[in-house]
């Protein structure tokens, strides 16, 4: 007997998801994604200064802030032909470190960790011995018994307060939760932690782009000016502010995020069978040391592996015209023609065929879903930090290998495991630990060219439209949080002729294809285990584990 | 499972207030006392505010905040957890109870449908309801589902019974970006739908954290409204241009202005008015709370401010010309390139008309017969001029 | 067959007083400001790149600049006000009844400068004493187009002055949208002033050329040169629109 459940609203992600699966026997035999809210910003960019791109296309999320911003402006770069100074880039891979750990420390635990940690069990615990296990797996110095006591009065209190504010209704209890007590507690104790954390390593941006959410970019290079002699500019002061936050962010990770992470997942290993998805993998790269052109020398390799083969790596090319391609057989909008469309002749024109709210189904067996269905070279492909780690795996990239290779000894477990719901939470965490390592590299790279007199960090040449040709057309591509970005441009006379983004989230949430070919959501919920269909905890887990972001995959 | 589900009640939430919550976690009076002040002298209260801030977090109770998420981007979340006086977060957590927020919440689809169902029927005219995003009007509101059920719905249940209305940021103030031309979705702000509420107007992309959090002290505090600008807008927070509070402002009247992005000006902090900054036109606190616990502004890290918190800011682009585009006209418009072109054609028409004057008037032109005395009382070049004059 | 008739002696011409001292007063200062407020405004627009001082205490220009704008736009505002209040007190070509076409003579007026001097279809001569029927009207826009610049810039400078006045006006800006629809707007109108400005001075010195009436010096010292026959009978009206309806002892007009 099987049963329709359906899930809408998730929550702790980002934009509004709906997922409809099909249980039977305890066991998910089949499942829909549908992104339910859309804003149009591809046609709204229309007939726009190409250069104020970037600001429109900020907005599209709010949680990987400037992801966006910077895809904008490497495609409008792209397009007329703009090689920017070396000081912005290496600001440009600041800013973008900066933001991929913020973004998965604030994944891990504050939208994460509730599918893994008890809240409730959290009471029932033990200071001493949550004290005892915090000590003996980090040097964090917030693990005394008295904090951790201090810690259970103020949530014991919480709970008997009877409001129990985002923590009403949880699935706590759920024989899914395996964590000891202790463990538990010191979750709880490092959400809080986390939440006081992050609102420091942005910073970070507030110096370079002015302000966090939704910093400030620039065709071109970066709007701020260096100049160590100016109380004006960025000066030795900010220069070293950001040195600081970036320490105290590698710190943090490597202290608190990491060892919770290989605390939490002993517990979890059942989970290293589950979730796997699709088995081919995207990434564009990202982390340029010589010019976005150099892809050679990025610190993400650019690559594709297909059917989980890490010893063949496929050439990804975002201009080729066969390569990614967007369908809309199950997605809300026309096409003038054709089938699938490569980005530069993509179309935005809303066709809604869904039922009429209030509705209690969708009709999956036609259109089902904002998101349009991204495919390369026809496969469907999961992008993300296992993505990427994967890539640069196969890449033989040495410190990704190491980082990977040094973890799976740690939970004591083969390669295998990656490809499944924990190595997809797990990569996350392997690889904020290599960008918070990278953004102190670029920083002191920052300081050694300030030092040896370079201090430019924009190019005035083509600033100005009208040496623009006609007809300019670009990528700019870039590896976000949740994977692999990219916006094509258009130019025509100075003016948006057709904007188009294609964004990890539409990768992995994606409605099926014409063929039936899966995206990862619904292809990895398959055969997950259910053990109550009216709480979908585990649901939760795997979808939980890609980190969705809606408003991203609509736009 | 048992000991959280049950829905909340008023006697409990009773027994606990702000100043009891943050003592119990351990924030120290002073400490206490510290973030009052703070909190007094962002809302304009001067020292005796500090003690009446003090007062109301030491009695009054925990208000259920339901916080809607609509067209949006998170971002004002986001802001909203940036909050960085060192104990705002904790306040904000402890001080408020946030119900339902999509963003953080533990329980997903039908439980979390009947965390929102509780608050609003338990709570109903009590609490405090937030909004962030924009409504679809369009299409029977299919542009933005939650659970089924379309935005406009939604928001209409939901505001019934709310005590007030936060908007959040420009989505829910005035539709932002998803509202700029053409609007494909209908992007409706708040005050557009829902009427018969008070409604607060937390402006920009997103507002500033310290803002967000200041405004909620308000509410909390003093159990009513600030005072709002003509958009609905806090007056402690919104009643000076950017323009007004910016440090490069002594640039501006110096007429220092970078003329480049990465100019010798631009290294010495010129003023950013010529790179289309758009802080003379744009009210918000950026020039004097700046961001994220007073780091930095956009002008300080070097680009102009592109007017964030004004309503549709977006459709007065470009922002790198002073001036936008003139709205109506499409881009590339300016006011100036419009003036030139009807002034251009006056010119021509003036001349057009000059000559044209020159051929049809030329009998009237020079001195009309019995003008002069000296020319008699009648010459035949009068009657043929006025000959000429007549067949026409 | 002809107004002009052979008949007419140089006697024919009488010497008027058409613009009172503070009507003349009022034209010069108004077009003073104007000058200012467009020069200054646009300096506020696109401001030139003078970056001779290091240091910004160093020099106040902008700032003198803008001030400079300001002050010349409460000039211009107080002596706008003159204006309306002399339209009710001044002579006949100065009533403000003058400036709206509501009478059916003045509506054949205004189409009859149109065939007349615009379009030029038509050669029969027109003289007014005052303004004719189309340029008062021009003018009645204008003066819109002055309350709407004193409206927005004052919308726009109340929050940078504790002053009662321009508080008078903030209502103007949820109307534009905020301040930068406003700014935009009181920009555009800067174009209409000095459009205005072009047609009005070549007007003034076509119908110097054309008809001879001493328009031009007018607006200086005041007098205009008219055929008697289009002169007032009475003198006494304070409507200098009621000029065709009572010519005195005029003849007739020729058929156009
Ligand atoms: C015929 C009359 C006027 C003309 C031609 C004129 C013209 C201009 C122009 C071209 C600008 C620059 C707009 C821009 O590009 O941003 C400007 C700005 C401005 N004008 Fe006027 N204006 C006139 C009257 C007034 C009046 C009566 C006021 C009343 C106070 C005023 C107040 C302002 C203000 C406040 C600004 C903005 C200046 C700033 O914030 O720096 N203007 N004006
Ligand atoms: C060289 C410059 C100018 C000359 C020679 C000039 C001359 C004149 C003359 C001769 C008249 C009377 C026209 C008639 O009898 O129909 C007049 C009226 C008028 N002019 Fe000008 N003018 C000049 C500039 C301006 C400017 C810059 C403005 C304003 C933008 C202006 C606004 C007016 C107005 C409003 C009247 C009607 C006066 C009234 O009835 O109160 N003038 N001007
Ligand atoms: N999907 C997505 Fe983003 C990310 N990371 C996009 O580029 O989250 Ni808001
Ligand atoms: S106002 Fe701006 S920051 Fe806030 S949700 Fe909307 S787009 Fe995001
Ligand atoms: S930088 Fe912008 S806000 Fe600051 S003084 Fe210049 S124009 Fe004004
Ligand atoms: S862009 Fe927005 S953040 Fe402030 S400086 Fe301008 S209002
Ligand atoms: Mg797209």
């Amino acid at each position: 007997m099987s049963e329709r459940i359906v899930v809408d609203p998730i929550t702790r992600i980002e934009g509004h998801l709906r997922i409809e699966a099909e249980v039977k026997d305890g066991f998910i035999t089949d499942a829909w994604s549908a992104g339910t809210m859309v804003r149009g910003l591809e046609i709204i960019l229309k007939g726009r200064d190409p250069r104020d791109a970037w600001a429109f296309c900020e907005r599209v999320c709010g949680v990987c802030t400037t992801m966006h911003a910077l895809a904008s402006v490497r495609a409008v770069e792209d397009a007329v032909g703009i090689a920017i100074p070396p000081n912005a880039e290496l600001i440009r891979n600041i800013m973008f470190c900066v933001q991929s750990i913020h973004d998965h420390v604030v994944h891990f635990y504050h939208l994460h960790a509730l599918d893994w940690v008890d809240v409730v069990s959290a009471l029932k615990a033990d200071p001493a011995e949550a004290s005892r296990i915090a000590q003996s797996i980090s040097h964090w110095p917030k693990s005394s018994p008295g904090y951790f006591s201090d810690l259970q009065k103020r949530l014991t209190k919480f709970v008997e307060s009877g409001q129990l504010g985002i923590f009403a209704n949880g699935y706590w209890g759920h024989p899914a939760y395996k964590l000891p007590p202790a463990v538990n507690l010191i979750g709880v104790a490092h959400y809080l932690e986390a939440l006081e954390w992050q609102k420091e390593i942005v910073k970070v941006h507030t110096i370079f782009g002015g302000k966090n959410p939704h910093p400030n970019y620039l065709v071109g290079g970066v709007p701020c000016s260096i100049n160590i002699d100016e109380a004006n500019a960025i000066n030795a002061e900010r220069l070293a502010m950001v040195t600081r936050l970036l320490e105290q962010a590698q710190v943090f990770v490597e202290q608190v995020y990491i060892p919770d992470l290989l605390a939490i997942a002993p517990a979890y290993l059942d989970w290293a069978a589950i979730g796997g998805g699709v088995k081919n993998h995207l990434c564009y790269g990202d982390l340029p040391t010589n010019g976005f052109a150099d892809v050679a020398r990025f610190k993400f390799p650019r690559g594709a592996v297909l059917d989980r083969d890490l010893s063949r790596i496929h050439a990804v090319d975002p201009k080729d015209p066969s390569g990614v391609q967007e369908f809309i057989d199950h997605s809300w909008y026309s096409y003038s023609g054709g089938e699938g469309k490569h980005p530069w002749e993509g179309e935005t024109t809303f066709n809604y065929t869904g039922p009429k709210p209030p509705y209690e189904h969708l009709n999956v067996e036609g259109k089902y879903s904002w998101l349009k269905t991204p495919r390369w070279k026809g496969h469907a492909m999961e992008v993300g930090p296992l993505s990427r780690m994967l890539v640069g795996y196969a890449a033989g990239h040495a410190e990704i290998k190491d980082a990977v290779t040094e973890t799976l000894a740690a939970l004591k477990a083969p390669p295998a495991v990656l490809f499944s719901t924990l190595g997809r939470t797990a990569a996350r965490g392997i690889e904020t630990r290599l960008t918070a390592r990278w953004a102190l590299e670029f920083h002191q790279q920052l300081l050694t060219n300030i030092r040896n007199g370079d201090s430019r960090t924009f190019t005035k040449e083509k600033w100005d439209p009208s040496t623009w040709p006609t007809i300019a057309r670009g990528v700019g591509a870039s590896e976000a949080p949740r994977g692999a970005l990219a916006h094509w441009i258009v130019i025509n006379n100075r003016k948006i002729e057709n904007y188009q983004l294609v964004v990890p989230t539409t990768w992995n949430g994606s409605p099926r294809d014409a063929k039936g070919q899966r995206s990862p959501y619904e292809s990895s919920l398959i055969g997950t285990p259910v053990h109550d269909p009216k709480l979908p905890l585990e649901i939760l887990r795997t979808i939980h584990s890609f980190d969705p972001c809606l408003a991203c995959a609509v736009h | 499972m048992d000991i959280l589900t049950p829905s909340p009640s008023v006697d409990s939430r009773d027994t606990t207030t702000v100043y009891e919550q943050l003592t119990s976690r351990g924030v120290s009076r002073r400490d206490f006392l510290k973030f009052c002040g703070w909190m007094s002298a962002c809302m304009g209260l001067g020292s005796e505010g500090v003690a009446q801030v003090a007062l109301a977090l030491e009695t009054k109770k925990r208000i259920p905040v339901v916080w809607m998420h609509f067209q949006e981007c998170t971002c004002c979340s986001e802001s909203f957890l940036r909050s960085s006086h060192p104990i705002v977060a904790d306040i904000l957590l402890d001080k408020i109870s946030l119900d339902y927020t999509e963003t953080l919440l533990a329980a997903s689809g039908h439980q979390a449908e009947s965390v929102l169902h509780q608050t609003i029927t338990k709570y109903k005219g009590e609490y405090l309801l937030c909004i962030e995003g924009s409504v679809p009007t369009a299409a029977d509101g299919v542009y933005c589902c939650i659970g089924g059920r379309s935005a406009v719905d939604i928001i209409q249940e939901v505001a019934a019974g709310a005590k007030a209305i936060i908007a959040w940021g420009n989505c829910a103030c005035s539709g932002c970006v998803q509202a700029a031309k053409p609007n494909p979705t209908s992007a409706t702000p708040v005050s557009k739908i829902i009427t018969g509420k008070p409604i607060v107007h937390v402006q920009g992309c997103p507002p500033i954290a310290e803002v967000m959090a200041g405004v909620l002290v308000h509410l909390l505090t003093f159990d009513r409204i600030p005072q709002l600008d003509a958009l609905g807008r806090p007056k402690a927070f919104y009643s000076r241009r950017v323009h007004d509070t910016c440090y490069r402002r002594p640039n501006y009247d110096a007429g220092l202005f970078v003329e480049s992005f990465d100019d010798e000006n631009a290294r010495k902090g010129y003023c950013l008015y010529k790179m289309g900054c758009r802080g003379p036109t744009t009210y918000n606190s950026c020039g004097t709370i700046r961001w994220n616990g007073g780091v930095s502004f956009p002008i300080q890290s070097g680009h102009g401010c592109i007017g964030c918190s004004e309503s549709s800011f977006w459709d007065n682009g470009p922002f790198y010309e002073r001036l936008g585009s003139f709205p109506g006209f499409g881009i590339e418009t300016t006011a100036d390139k419009i003036g030139l072109v009807v002034g251009a054609a006056t010119v021509v028409g003036a001349t057009g008309h000059a000559i044209l004057t020159n051929i049809r008037k030329h009998h009237e032109i020079g001195e009309q017969p019995g003008e002069s005395a000296a020319q008699g009382p009648s010459t035949s070049a009068g009657e043929s001029s006025n000959q000429g004059g007549t067949q026409s | 067959m002809s107004t002009h008739a052979p008949s007419a002696s140089p006697s024919a011409y009488q010497r008027i007083y058409v613009w009172e001292l503070p009507v003349r007063f009022y034209h010069w200062l108004n077009a003073l400001c104007i000058l200012v407020l467009t020069v200054t405004g646009f300096l506020i627009a696109n401001p030139p790149a003078i970056n001779t001082a290091s240091e910004a205490s160093f020099s106040y220009w902008f700032g003198m600049n803008r001030f400079i704008h300001f002050a010349a736009a409460y000039v211009f505002v107080f002596n706008f006000a003159f204006r309306i209040y002399w339209g009710f007190v001044g002579n006949k070509y100065a009533n403000w009844k003058n400036f709206l076409p509501l009478r059916w003579t003045q509506a054949k007026e205004v189409a009859k400068v149109l065939r007349v001097d615009i379009l030029q279809s038509s050669n029969t001569p027109l003289v007014a004493a005052g303004h004719n029927a189309l340029a008062y009207l021009t003018y009645f826009v204008m003066f819109l187009v002055f309350v709407f610049q004193v409206a927005s810039g004052f919308a726009m400078y109340a929050n940078m002055s504790d002053a009662w006045f321009p508080s008078l006006f903030t209502w103007m800006l949820p109307l534009f949208g905020g301040d930068a629809g406003l700014r935009q707007w009181h920009h555009l109108a800067t174009w209409f002033f000095i459009i205005f400005t072009i047609i009005h001075v070549y007007l003034v010195f076509y119908h110097d050329y054309v008809e001879g009436h001493g328009v031009l010096s007018s607006m200086a010292g005041g007098w205009k040169f008219l055929p008697k026959k289009h002169v007032d009978g009475d003198g006494k009206s304070r409507f200098s629109g009621q000029r065709a309806a009572k010519p005195a002892g005029a003849a007739p007009r020729s058929p156009s």
